[in-house]
């Protein structure tokens, strides 16, 4: 057997734990939409538990993985979806990445502790370097011969367990109900939940399942790369290559990548003779890789820049503060920070603390003008710094002098900055983040390790700098000149919110398409952005290189800059403010916690944990205590705004409104056009009335509601009411709030005030998936199907059998294997409705059902509709376009400016009627 | 950019240039000061240390602080140093970080107002600049570079990682060609990580070995540095064709960590390797408990540079009973040596220095031909061995699960580093 075919046998072994560990990152991503760099922690944590039980308690190592595999995996999953990943999913980019980094620290620290708590008493062994996990196979392992490459019977193990799981995670996927509702949920989250299905327990599911999968990847690769959670990171890195080769999308790739991975490594262990000669060019292989499989795949078409829509920056809270009081706190700070600073001694410790908490703070400026102004997440901000530090040290040693050595250092960084910012200009979001992810590992692994420019482990030996009257050996004079520079800083990052280029950033950074179309360069302010935030990290590197005295490649390790970033976030990464304060935090709290004799894991628990707090405050404590201030006024305001929405709904109404005295509440219009109510009557009396009798008949009603997206109220004051087997039409011109309408009907939308009511009971706080449930189901705009599911699995969201479905539409069922995507419009919406005229729905809320139809296609929706009214389904039909509504319906509402301004029997709809509902002249 | 922001943004360059100052020299900042020698008064003197306790990767060197203590305990049960009694602080955690490692030495020469820092061992120490400039004298395991060239850090066995043109050991070579009956003829192959520490660390051993008379037959340094492979074939493959096709006499093993130690050795016995094994690390007690490790391990040749606890000399019964008496049932490991001896060479130079102490009097005793010998480490000569190790090492062997002494301490010449 020749030594080739050894090695990719071999390397296949390996690649299947790779292989497991993508598949559950690329499973939970897909399915939540967040990327859990906390992945290789899970598994490094059931690893200890496996370890503890194997070792430490004596359990058989399949006991002991049953366990840690099956019971403590599945139930962190649980734990962190419920803690964490449920809010980090609303939270936008910034804070999912920031939150999961975070954990990436918290969750061995917090292991570690527990075992450093519990091994004395217990007797356990501990959890470090020393300690010598098992495999799950026979101890000590066997020796078996396959194809000619000995293996162990770990090794065997391993791959036969990953095959399994690939198996196990393919049928359940596509053989399941729980699969189908998870594809359904990242198909098409909002339209999951109209149709009952709970995306939030989806992705619970989808979290316990990569959980478990990481739990497996942990477990099986423990006995050979012990318990070492920074071993298990560097496993995270390896297997996000594999799960970007897969798109971040497809499991199947996912794994046959892992598996590739794996001979890979083996083949350039194996003939890469050559790259010898550069240092840690080997190591570095998967990252490079990574790199590659980033820029070559990832060219994302629907979101080009680092920057997402949703992740706009939140209301300023104290806007209405005066300038004095806004600035009051910070003022106060800092003089007690320089009174306390000068009356100490020149050698006194915590000065010396405070000086290297503001060095922190100068680098994180950096992460105020990549992040907060820029919207992108950098992770190589701790390379950046080190590049300046070690090319100021490298430029000091050769003789130039020093101030020139301090600007070669910062324009050294700069230009890092700026060949960094080139991939980020093509990609976005997590991407990008994983990009500066790849290039700071790699500044790690081969940059850093050029003997000619880090010198080595000696690295290179800085002086103290002199201000002429003092110099920084005495580090009072740090904290005056640190604090200079942060001010300097500071108004230069107001400056750039304000001027043009800072409109030009939040151009880009909001709607990138719109502002190349308006002449925003993107590129540029992106570089430009990159090349400033470097420059300051480097400034920032090069002062703790020379205030510690020294400088090596290992003093500000890669993932040095993974806690900062969570540090700086955690205080709010939109100010300058929050960078100081991270910064003192961060060179403050471990030494209180050393004073007090706290386990330096408690810390790193505390600073990870921060993601939780991320999760619900996104924009950070600092923010959070404006804010919080803010939304006790606030609520009182917006309880009394919208019961004044409602009185004035009621009191409008009390006008004759023009075209008719007809009022908004449900007069009572009965079934087929049997107008009752006094036309004069006033709207109080309306509403009565209105509560009197069609009210009675309700099977489903609004009442009152107001809502609305954010500060804007879009529904105000809305009453509509539909009785069984009856047809409401929803008419009303482009902005009126028809869509809002449905969207609360179906409980998509939240109200602020008001109720809706199924068959008398208060359904308000219902979710969307508990109403469809009970039977109101909305087909929304555009069209309800999940294109990237077959028929079949569209069908089978709402019915349990679909064959009826075929035998009344038989082009459906020769298309049951085609993803629904593939459909032509008219097809996709018979699919959307097809489901309801077998299991049919109570109340069904169609929103534009005939939009972008040919005439001949709605014809047929409108006859479906008919079918359904037959068969005693309340159906409400929002559509703009008039005509082919008002032949169907029994009874007409018109919406204009968030309210219904008439309602009545369609007999009583005429020109007049019509034409100032659309025009908007009723008022 | 905006025309303000240029303009902000040149002032600031300005404002670093400013602070960068015209004349950017360095004060020495000098360590005592008026007011008596901190940490020393009529009848103590306060050390602490700096070890890495924990660590992302569980490297620990805890144990150190158990050493020193014991040795310290004995001396001041001795009556003290010159009527001064030790008043041992304990030892700080640096996490193997160096910013973490600074902020740990400033803490105890500012806060905590030590003498002296006692003992030091992190792989990864980042306080030696400030030390160095404060002149505050440090002991420990000088691994790194950061301890060399210094006055005040005193590695308790030399300095061990000299610049090309100082001295580099022989010690590990020619005790293995004693062990063995001679060098003639026999080949080696040394294994390093992907990293520059580990290469600089191949080259000096492979020299080691050249110099005691071994052909060293390829010295690779392909090993991934973040984390033991998952698949050792291909490494293991060119170790058995190294030496002409065949297998050489004998593999040297550079890496620390007991997994990649435990993975490689399993993987070459696998593959049917006959020769012998030698590293640095494996000498570890711990290692016996597990059964699969010590059977990975089995006919290893460890090189510890102290005397092994197994030997039968006076010095070594009386550190195990000093380390029975302050930590009763205690496992004697690598680290708790290293502790233990750097304070007993703190404590000669203390002795040596007299009565009247200052941190200026301490250096110029312990750089002034200082020497001193014990079989616990060999010797030691400073100013000498600021630059290079002490030339001092043992062999033990695992056999039959239990370490046996191969070799004791001895020193030899060192030879210049190419």
């Amino acid at each position: 057997m020749s030594e080739l075919v050894g090695y990719i046998v071999s390397g296949l072994v390996t690649g299947a734990v790779f292989a497991v560990m993508a598949s559950g990152l690329t499973l939970s991503y897909a399915a939540t939409g967040v990327f859990n760099f906390a992945h290789g922690a899970v598994g490094f944590l059931a690893a200890l538990l496996f370890f503890e039980l194997n070792v430490g308690f004596g359990l058989p190592a399949w006991l002991a993985g049953l366990i840690a595999v099956t019971v403590f995996s599945p139930l962190l999953g649980y734990v962190l979806h419920r803690a964490m990943f449920r809010g980090l999913a609303q939270a936008g980019e910034t804070a999912q990445i920031v939150g999961t980094i975070g954990l990436t620290i918290a969750l061995p620290a917090l292991g570690l502790w527990i075992v450093d708590l519990v091994a004395e008493p217990l007797g356990l062994p501990r959890a470090d370097a020393t300690s010598l996990p098992r495999g799950l196979g026979p101890y000590p392992p066997v020796n078996v011969t396959v194809a000619g490459v000995t293996l162990d019977s770990d090794q065997l193990l391993t791959f036969v367990f990953a095959v399994l799981a690939a198996a196990g995670l393919w049928a359940f996927m596509r053989h399941t109900p729980y699969g189908l509702r998870m594809r359904a949920s990242v198909d098409r989250r909002r339209l999951a939940t109209l149709r009952g299905i709970d995306a939030d327990a989806s992705s619970a599911m989808a979290w316990i399942l990569g959980s478990t999968l990481a739990g497996l990847a942990g477990v099986l690769a423990v006995p050979t790369l012990g318990l070492d959670s920074t071993a298990f990171t560097v496993m995270l890195f390896v297997s996000a290559t594999a799960a970007v080769f897969g798109r971040l999308r497809s499991i199947p790739v996912t794994f046959a990548a892992g598996l590739g991975l794996g001979v890979v490594q083996n083949l350039v262990a194996g003939y890469a003779d050559f790259a010898e000669d550069v240092t840690g060019l080997r190591t570095a292989v998967p990252v490079i890789l990574l790199f590659a499989g980033l820029i070559l795949l990832n060219r994302s078409g629907e979101r080009v820049a680092g920057s997402a829509a949703e992740d706009a920056p939140p209301p300023d809270y104290l806007a209405d503060l005066p300038m004095w009081r806004r600035r009051l706190p910070w003022v106060v700070g800092l003089t007690l920070l320089l009174g306390w600073t000068l009356t100490r001694p020149a050698d006194d410790f915590y000065v010396s603390v405070v000086a290297q908490g503001l060095v922190l703070a100068l680098i994180f400026c950096s992460f105020v003008v990549v992040t907060g102004i820029g919207g992108m997440v950098n992770l190589a901000q701790a390379s950046f710094a080190s590049m300046a530090a070690l090319t100021c040290g490298w430029a000091f040693s050769a003789g130039l002098p020093f101030p020139v050595a301090i600007v070669l250092g910062v324009l050294g960084a700069t230009a890092v900055g700026v060949l960094v910012a080139l991939p980020a200009l093509r990609l976005g979001g997590r991407i990008l983040t994983l990009a500066t992810l790849a290039l700071a590992l790699l500044a790690d692994q081969v940059l850093f390790q050029v003997d000619a420019f880090s010198n080595g482990t000696i690295g290179w030996q800085l002086p103290a700098i002199g201000l002429g009257f003092a110099d920084t050996t005495d580090p009072r004079v740090r904290v005056v000149l640190l604090l200079a520079l942060i001010g300097l800083v500071g108004l230069l990052v107001r400056n750039l919110e304000r001027s043009a280029s800072g409109r030009a950033i939040l151009a880009v950074r909001s709607a990138p398409a719109a502002a190349t179309t308006s002449g925003v360069s993107a590129p540029r302010t992106k570089i430009m952005l990159f090349a400033l935030a470097s420059g300051i990290a480097g400034l920032g590197g090069v002062l703790f290189a020379s205030f510690k005295g020294s400088v090596t490649a290992t003093d500000l390790p890669a993932l040095a800059g993974f806690v900062w970033l969570a540090v700086v976030v955690l205080q709010g990464v939109r100010r300058i403010g929050g960078a100081v304060l991270g910064g003192l935090i961060a060179a403050i709290f471990p030494e209180l916690l050393a004073t007090w004799h706290v386990s330096a894991h408690v810390g790193a628990i505390l600073f990870g944990t921060g993601g939780m707090i991320l999760a619900k405050h996104p924009d950070g404590v600092l923010a959070q205590m404006a804010e919080a201030r803010y939304r006790r006024r606030r609520r009182r305001l917006e309880r009394a705004r919208a019961a004044e929405i409602q009185a004035e709904a009621a009191s409008n109404g009390a006008g004759p409104p023009p075209g008719g005295r007809d009022t908004a509440a449900g007069v009572p219009a009965g079934a087929r056009g049997t107008a009752a109510a006094d036309a004069a009557s006033p709207v109080g009396a309306a509403v009565e009335a209105g509560e009197d009798s069609a009210g009675r008949g309700a099977l489903f009603r609004l009442e009152n509601v107001v809502a609305g997206y954010g500060d804007v109220t879009v529904l105000r004051g809305v009453d509509l009411s539909v009785r069984p087997g009856e047809v409401v039409a929803l008419l009303g011109a482009n902005g009126a709030g028809k869509s809002t309408t449905c969207a609360v009907a179906a409980g998509d939308l939240p109200v602020t005030a008001g109720r809706v009511l199924l068959d008398g009971v208060d359904v308000t706080s219902w979710p969307a998936h508990r109403r469809a449930r009970e039977g109101v189901l909305l087909a929304p705009e555009g069209r309800g199907v999940f294109p990237g599911l077959t028929v079949e699995e569209n069908l089978r969201t709402w019915l349990p059998d679909p064959d009826p479905v075929y035998e009344r539409m038989p082009q459906l069922a020769e298309r049951r294997r085609i993803a629904a995507g593939a459909l032509s419009g008219g097809e996709q919406q018979l699919l959307t409705l097809a489901p309801a005229l077998i299991r049919p729905p109570r109340v069904l809320i169609a929103d534009e059902p005939s939009l972008g139809l040919a005439p001949l296609v709605a014809e047929r929706v409108f006859e479906v509709f008919a079918e359904l009214r037959e068969r005693g389904v309340a159906l409400l039909l929002v559509e703009e376009k008039a005509t082919s509504a008002l032949e169907l319906a029994d009874r007409v509402a018109f919406m204009s400016l968030g309210r219904v301004i008439w309602t009545g029997p369609r007999t009583e709809v005429d020109e007049t009627r019509l034409t100032a509902a659309y025009l908007g002249v009723s008022r | 950019m905006g025309r303000q922001a240029v303009r902000l943004v040149g002032l600031v360059a300005a404002a670093a240039l400013a602070a960068a100052g015209c004349a950017a020299e360095q004060k020495a900042a000098g360590g005592g000061g008026s007011g008596g020698t901190p940490g020393v008064t009529a009848t103590a003197i306060r050390v602490g240390g700096v070890l890495t306790k924990t660590s992302a990767s569980g490297y620990s060197t805890k144990d150190a602080e158990i050493g020193a203590r014991a040795r310290f305990e004995r001396a001041n049960g001795a009556g003290g140093v010159h009527g001064r009694k030790i008043e041992f602080v304990g030892a700080e955690d640096d996490n193997q970080d160096a910013a973490k490692g600074d902020a740990a030495a400033k803490k105890l020469v500012q806060k905590d107002k030590v003498f002296a820092l006692v003992p030091v061992h992190g792989p990864n120490f980042g306080g030696a600049a400030f030390l160095e400039q404060q002149g505050v004298p440090w002991f420990g395991w000088a691994t790194g570079p950061q301890w060399c060239g210094t006055r005040t850090g005193f590695g308790y066995n030399g300095c061990l990682a000299p610049k090309p043109g100082a001295g580099s050991q022989t010690w590990w070579g020619n005790q293995m060609a004693e062990l063995l009956g001679g060098s003639e003829g026999r080949t080696v192959y040394v294994q390093t990580t992907d990293s520059s520490g580990s290469k600089y660390g191949g080259k000096t051993i492979s020299q080691s070995f050249e110099a005691a008379g071994f052909k060293v037959v390829g010295i690779n340094s392909g090993l991934p540095a973040a984390a033991p492979p998952p698949d050792w074939l291909p490494y293991v493959n060119k170790i058995m064709t190294s030496d002409g096709g065949k297998a050489p006499d004998l593999v040297v093993s550079i890496i620390a960590g007991t997994k990649f130690n435990v993975g490689l050795y399993s993987a070459l016995k696998k593959a049917g390797y006959e020769g012998l094994l030698s590293d640095a690390t494996s000498y570890d007690a711990a290692i016996l408990k597990d059964q699969a490790t010590a059977q990975a391990l089995e006919g290893v040749i460890a090189a510890p540079m102290f005397e092994p606890f197994e030997s039968d000399a006076p010095e070594i019964a009386q550190l195990k009973a000093d380390v029975e008496k302050v930590a009763p049932g205690t496992v004697l490991t690598q680290h708790l040596a290293i502790g233990y001896w750097s304070a007993d060479i703190f404590l000669k130079v203390l002795e040596q220095t007299g009565k009247d102490l200052t941190r200026e009097r301490f250096l110029a005793t312990a750089n002034g031909s200082f020497a001193y010998e014990n079989a616990g480490f060999g010797r030691i000569q400073y100013p000498r061995d600021h630059n290079e190790p002490n030339g001092c090492g043992a062999l033990v062997k695992l056999e039959g699960g239990t370490f046996k002494v191969a070799k004791n301490m001895k020193c030899f010449d060192n030879v210049p580093l190419k």
